[in-house]
């Protein structure tokens, strides 16, 4: 009974180190397969359509959305935040289980960390394009101008918000390009071809796998993963305070920087999830992201789950019990009921109940259904910005202000694109980069082996 | 000028173990280990050091004095702004963005000393005794010169310990 294993093998299929790297770069040393230049394809169609309407916003200016004086903030800022919710998993996933030192996140950080990198770079396109004049973003950088040398407004959480996105994005893709360094060396010393020696050899940055090497990149990981993961948990936070901070009913709320925290990595969770099903399926890496794998994930969204459930009937009970009517009316006359209800129901339906049934062990070993499952979850998660961000800003204070949101082919079509763009990044990321992390894999292997010899 | 050196090759980590404690007891000078992943063991017996978590500190410690002082500078001292009578010293509101700025520095600080002291950046000359050692291989290497015994005495305390193979090379 003490020799039980507590967690099975983490990698399946008795691999030894070379059979470990071989598989996991074959992907790069084969031919695209015939799928991925279908879904690139798809993936460019949908990224163009994305680009005209960007070019349509900038040409005629932001009279082409139906945002409105009283929906100020339309489907650009609905789509900034499921990106940057999508976007925050993946750094979450790393660098949580990194911290608590869980050994399965070794065959899934990679991904996670990818995914991260292009869902903020497709969500830092909204707060942009929604300046109206792009060309002057750079107006919110606090630099000495000639405007007075006026400084931006410190004091607001939408600067926050450009500070922590920016620092973000930055910290997510160094932490992912730093990972990968041992695995493009790998790649380099296994090159057949000089053009790809000389393509690996330099983005590996002349590793070589010394011990001198070793010992500071375990002290630039932690070092990294320590203060990243109160990135992780501020970057939301401060995304959360752009509402919170405001005074409209629905939004006024001290629920929600840690509702928007656990959302995030809620969509995130569910997309890294829609990703390894797919990697493994396509690319025959079964052996590494194993049931198990695929089963905690889903321990962990079922778990989450619970919480946002949780938080909806919080924010609800909330509304009720603080005896307020602009709350009351914002929760039982325009969310529960009203115009927006299906959003609503969508919302709870999509996040709080159909992810219950993960509770089963048959459907938690069944990918078909997790793949669904997952992409439902993104599916609520972005219902349930569509619900606070359209809902509180169409009935506010003042009925003489009301009005309805539905958004033009532009911001739809500036949506598409995002998706396009993330998928481009996302297949590139399958063809050219290891997707998962060689090194770290091997680090494992070792439990396996025990696990084995009994 | 070259020199010879003497370099083992392990299979696994096991026998690197076995292969580390077998030079260590005939007092042989390891030069360096290269491993696939990262062996701790391994680290320990070349006895190496890193500053690395006190260097991130200090980085942390100076951006936050920074970052601070840039915002009190600018919004008391250069351009301050009435915002609906709240004081021009803002500390609280200033607090979000000193944390989210002391995170940044530290990760792109964190990366330059990296680079610096492992010795990690673009367009590197890199040297690798024995290209297998980013593969499946665990690669012991001694400097012939300061390892303090011959081919032969080493090879066979390498081998003795799971070597699958010890040969010399000169570079």
């Amino acid at each position: 009974m003490y020799k039980a294993d507590v967690r099975g093998p983490l990698i399946l299929g008795n691999k030894d180190y070379r059979q470990i790297t071989s598989d996991i770069i074959a992907p790069i040393d084969n031919k695209a397969p015939n799928w991925w230049k279908v879904a690139m394809g798809v993936a460019f169609l949908l990224a163009s359509i994305g680009f005209f309407a960007l070019y349509y916003t900038v040409r005629y200016g932001l009279g082409t959305w139906n945002v409105n004086n009283s929906v100020a903030w339309g489907w650009e800022i609905i789509n900034f935040v499921w990106w940057i919710g999508i976007g925050h998993a993946g750094t979450a996933f790393s660098i949580f289980l990194l911290i608590l030192r869980q050994k399965w996140r070794t065959s899934i950080n990679r991904a996670a960390e990818a995914m991260t990198v292009f869902a903020v770079m497709c969500a830092a396109i909204f707060p942009a394009i929604h300046m109206g004049r792009v060309w002057l973003a750079f107006y919110i950088f606090p630099y000495p101008n000639t405007r007075g040398s006026l400084w931006v407004n410190y004091n607001s959480p939408l600067f926050w918000d450009f500070i922590a996105i920016s620092a973000y994005l930055l910290i997510s893709a160094s932490f992912w390009y730093f990972g990968m360094v041992p695995d493009f060396a790998s790649i380099r010393d296994r090159a057949t071809t000089k053009l790809k020696k000389a393509i690996y050899g330099f983005l590996a940055f002349g590793w070589t796998g010394s011990t001198k090497e070793w010992l500071r990149y375990e002290g630039l990981s932690y070092v990294l993963g320590g203060i990243a993961a109160v990135l992780v948990v501020s970057v939301h936070s401060i995304v959360s305070t752009d509402f919170a901070s405001s005074v409209i009913p629905g939004w006024h709320t001290t629920l929600f920087p840690p509702y928007f925290v656990v959302g995030a990595i809620f969509s995130g969770f569910a997309m890294v999830m829609t990703l390894m099903i797919v990697i493994r399926k396509y690319y025959h890496l079964e052996d590494y992201v194993t049931d198990s794998h695929l089963n905690a994930i889903a321990k962990i969204l079922v778990f989450i789950s619970l919480i946002m459930g949780t938080a909806y009937a919080t924010e609800v009970f909330m509304a009720w019990y603080s005896g307020n009517p602009y709350e009351m009316f914002t929760f039982f006359h325009n969310r529960l009921t009203g115009d927006y209800s299906f959003m609503f129901w969508a919302m709870v339906i999509c996040n709080a109940v159909i992810p219950q049934v993960m509770w089963s062990k048959k459907v938690r070993s069944n990918t078909t259904i997790l793949f669904i499952i997952s992409l439902i979850i993104n599916l609520g998660m972005w219902y349930e910005r569509f619900n606070i961000v359209v809902t509180s800003l169409s009935k506010d204070y003042l009925p003489s202000s009301w009005t309805t949101y539905s958004p033009t082919w532009v911001e739809v079509g500036i949506y598409v694109g995002t998706i396009g763009i993330f998928t481009i990044g996302v297949l590139f990321f399958f063809r050219f980069i290891p997707m998962i992390a060689i090194s770290e894999v091997k680090s494992v292997l070792k439990p396996t082996e025990i696990t084995e010899k009994h | 000028m070259n020199t010879t050196h003497i370099i083992g090759v392990f299979d696994s980590k096991s026998d690197l173990l076995a292969g580390i404690e077998g030079a260590r007891s005939k007092n042989f000078i390891i030069d360096e280990i290269y491993t696939p992943y990262p062996v701790m063991e391994a680290i320990d017996a070349l006895k190496r050091k890193s500053r690395f978590t006190i260097a991130a500190f200090v980085i942390g410690f100076l951006a936050v004095v920074g970052v601070l002082s840039f915002l009190y500078w600018t919004s008391v001292i250069d351009w301050p702004i009435n915002y609906g009578g709240k004081p021009t010293n803002a500390f609280p509101s200033f607090i979000i963005i000193t944390l989210v700025l002391t995170i940044l520095s530290v990760t792109l600080g964190s990366l330059f000393i990296f680079s610096l002291r492992a010795r990690i950046y673009p367009g590197k000359k890199y040297f690798l005794p024995d290209e297998r050692s980013t593969d499946d291989k665990f690669i012991m290497l001694f400097d012939k010169n300061t390892s303090g015994a011959g081919f032969e005495a080493i090879s066979s305390v390498l081998k003795a310990s799971g070597a699958s193979e010890v040969y010399e090379k000169e570079f």
